[in-house]
């Protein structure tokens, strides 16, 4: 028990992300589900309280963004996997990487307790000054979240820097590694970079509210302009944050299931990902299109916004690219990564007109925002995770997910994620705001919101399926073998399943014409 | 601090599972003496559990500190002094939220129609060249003790880091000293645009120096017994480093400009 709970092994620390993740997941999922009935007929429905319902939304996207997609991506998988991919025995700063988790998971406890102190906090994931300023809600709350889980990250980016840097295996050449290590060290470069200036601004905020300071306040001569630049500074290549590993995730898997080498490995590391975390610093003002700003500045915005899509895109060939002519195996894994392509398809395609400055005029604040957001990252990334959850939990548990059971939420799911954000767009258009707990105004909305409900209460059910299979199979699964998915990659290649203390039972070396993606030498070719 | 797993018997290279009780402690610590007690002193205004959990906060992340130090002594012969690299990557973070306090300034300042905003203080500045040479001083004196160090002198080592230390709790004390001057003209953190900048920016940095002066503890309480981690040593003085040369940017940005 011991050597649990004070742990400070990649595995077991990357299993108390995935378990703390997952919990946050389906607290804030909870949230989504309240949100969306309360919204389910005209006039108050669950709740006479508005603050209620704000503080549904406040926690429903924190938790998601702060506490499941970036703690699961950048702390589950990169834990998990990134000293296995690169035959490592643990991280470089293993006491540092337990610091982390427990940063983590004091923050998800903070967050949670929201829900049992008096004035909870209610500015939203974003919380824009004056309202969080002014706000009778334990706006410190939410500045400490997201200080507890920034500092968690910063240290992770540290560590994993460092231990790409010096603990690959012997012979390993930085274009032999796995993709998803590139990923996520793109993913971890810009955490480092972008970060503190999220904890900057949010720091400001705690001044400007409990020590009375300025910094937001037009009548001491602040701007509230000053956090929105501040936040979306960060809060824009936190998508990226996001997108980059779940790309990674998606790839591996994948190769892995069509037996084929990523399709132009070196274009998508260096003009995908790292090209993403170059241009992903100079478009965070498209979110502040309609909040006022020289048209100068909205223009060359524009123009960055679209050219973030060439990166982005050279991913997405990547990921096509490695299906083409493979021998595919479509199981739970699989269908979860094919379906990332269609969703990120629809989530980018919607992005266009609004990185449009003339469109976004008519559609920002709308459910057409909401609804592209929730395709391009939520959903997008939340697949990729059950994607990744289900290909390597024969290596983390030593046992078969259940493929039927696996099947069948994947299958609600994807019904359910469809019906819930689809008819989001028509409405959005049609000028749905965002945010309102009621919309009295437009009662021809109601029954595109009750389809909403309903496409909602399939995503839970679903969810309900696939934490079942996953709890059910890791206690009473068929014994996984050795290498069920015969992968070529070293997590795979060279260690059991469950891996023990120190990962690999002899230290690997690899030559100089290995690669974790050598599924014959007829195919092995990259650019 | 490596306890007998049950796993790899069956192999002649041995692992245990590593496990270490101090980050555990630490964080505990860190969360009840910082979000926790400002939530009950500055939100709820209950100074009874602000001072509750400080008290039992404080205690907790001392003992984290402390253990995870003596960890890290004990293995230092063993350890790859990847944390020198590791650092400077922490460092850029710190860079960027510097960064950011400033750049809000520059935003507050030059969008400021008279600056600076009526009811500001003559704020002095020999007090802050006083405190650059006094800062400057102890990067010196700190290269002295590694310098010695390094010639195997561990007695004057201890000697030059005291000094060094003495240094940094002067500065430390100019800061309080000139506060409270300011505080009582009247020049509250909230008075106006300037105070905002002001305090925010040397508030800063002057955490920064509290967080060296820790890690030069760290430092310093094992070698008054002889034993030193070269990599601990390198680090709190490159940390040390760095908040001199932000300095240097704050002293220009805030008093001579």
């Amino acid at each position: 028990m011991k050597e649990w709970i004070f742990t400070t092994d990649h595995k077991r620390i990357g299993i108390m992300y995935l378990v703390g993740s997952m919990a946050a997941f389906v607290v804030a999922g909870i949230m989504a589900l309240l949100i969306r009935l309360e919204l389910s007929s005209l006039g108050p429905t669950l709740t006479d309280n508005a603050t209620n319902y704000n503080v549904w939304l406040y926690f429903h996207g924190a938790a998601m963004i702060l506490a499941f997609l970036i703690p699961s991506l950048t702390g589950f998988f990169a834990n998990y996997l990134i000293p296995l991919m690169i035959g490592a025995p643990d991280v470089a700063f293993p006491r540092i990487n337990a610091f982390s988790i427990w940063l983590f998971y004091v923050a998800i406890v903070l967050a949670l307790s929201a829900f049992m102190v008096p004035d909870p906090p209610d500015v939203m994931w974003t919380g824009y000054p004056p309202y969080s300023v002014q706000t009778t809600g334990n706006t410190s709350m939410y500045v400490f979240t997201v200080h507890l889980l920034g500092f968690s990250s910063i240290l992770g980016a540290v560590n994993f820097l460092c231990t790409v840097i010096y603990m690959r295996a012997p012979g390993m050449g930085w274009n032999q590694m796995n993709f998803f290590v590139w990923a996520t060290l793109a993913a971890f470069v810009i955490q480092l970079i972008f970060i503190p200036v999220l904890a900057a601004a949010v720091t400001l905020l705690l001044f400007d509210k409990y020590f009375g300071t300025a910094f937001f306040n037009p009548d001491a001569g602040g701007d509230v302009l000053l956090y929105q630049n501040l936040f979306w500074f960060y809060s824009h290549p936190a998508v990226y944050v996001i997108l980059i590993p779940a790309v990674g995730v998606v790839a591996e898997v994948m190769a892995g299931m069509a037996r084929n080498p990523i399709f132009n490995y070196k274009v998508a590391v260096y003009g995908g990902a790292w090209a993403i975390v170059v241009l992903g610093s100079d478009v965070w003002v498209h979110h502040l299109y309609t909040s006022g700003m020289v048209d100068w500045l909205r223009i060359g915005m524009m123009v960055t916004t679209l050219i973030i899509s060439i990166p982005v895109g050279l991913l997405m060939i990547s990921l096509v690219g490695t299906l083409y002519r493979g021998s595919i195996q479509y199981n739970t894994a699989m269908l979860y990564a094919i379906s990332v392509l269609f969703l990120f398809l629809i989530g980018g395609l919607t992005g266009i007109p609004l990185a449009m400055t003339s469109i976004t005029l008519h559609l920002a604040e709308t459910y057409f925002v909401m609804a592209h957001f929730h395709y391009v990252m939520a959903v997008s990334a939340t697949f990729a995770v059950f994607s990744g959850v289900y290909y390597w939990f024969p290596k983390m548990t030593g046992r078969m997910a259940n493929e039927t059971i696996g099947k069948l939420g994947f299958v609600l799911n994807f019904v359910g994620i469809n019906l819930t954000f689809w008819p989001l767009f028509s409405i959005g258009v049609d000028g749905m705001p965002r945010r309102y707990f009621d919309y009295a105004m437009f009662p021809e909305f109601e029954p595109t919101q009750k389809m909403a409900t309903m496409g909602a209460i399939i995503i839970a059910l679903s969810m309900v399926v696939v934490i079942f299979n996953w709890v059910y199979s890791a206690i009473a699964g068929v014994k996984a073998p050795l290498n069920p998915w015969g992968s070529k990659s070293m997590e795979w290649t060279h260690t059991q399943s469950p891996p023990g203390a120190g990962n690999f039972p002899t230290p690997p070396t690899v030559s100089a014409d290995w690669s974790p993606y050598n599924y014959g030498k007829h195919t092995a070719q990259t650019i | 601090m490596a306890d007998h797993g049950g796993h790899g018997a069956a192999h002649a290279h041995e692992h245990h599972w590593e496990w270490s009780y101090y980050p555990l402690i630490l964080v505990l610590g860190i969360f009840l003496s910082v979000p926790v007690a400002f939530g009950f002193f500055f939100q709820y205004h209950n100074a009874t559990l602000g001072i509750a959990s400080l008290g039992l906060g404080t205690p907790l992340l001392l003992w984290g500190i402390a253990g995870w130090t003596s960890e890290g002594i004990a293995n230092r012969d063993k350890e790859p002094g990847w944390a020198l690299t590791g650092l400077p990557f922490f460092i850029v973070s710190e860079i960027l939220i510097f960064l950011s306090l400033f750049a809000s300034y520059w935003m507050l300042r030059l969008t400021a129609d008279v600056w600076p905003p009526a009811g500001t203080p003559h704020i002095g500045v020999v007090l802050p060249l006083i405190m650059t040479v006094i800062l400057v001083s102890s990067s010196i004196t700190y290269h002295f003790g590694e310098m010695a160090l390094e010639e195997g002198n561990k007695g004057s080592f201890n000697m030059w880091l005291m000094v060094t230390m003495a240094l940094g709790l002067v500065f430390l004390g100019c800061t309080i000293f000139e506060y409270n001057h300011l505080l009582h003209e009247g020049f509250g953190f909230g008075a106006n645009a300037k105070s905002t900048a002001f305090y925010s920016i040397t508030g800063f940095h002057a955490s920064h120096v509290l967080v060296g002066l820790g890690a030069f503890v760290c430092v310093l309480v094992p070698a008054l017994s002889g034993k030193i981690s070269h990599s601990l040593v390198k680090g709190a003085g490159l940390y040390w480093h760095f908040v001199d040369i932000v300095w240097f940017f704050v002293v220009s940005q805030i008093y001579l400009w």
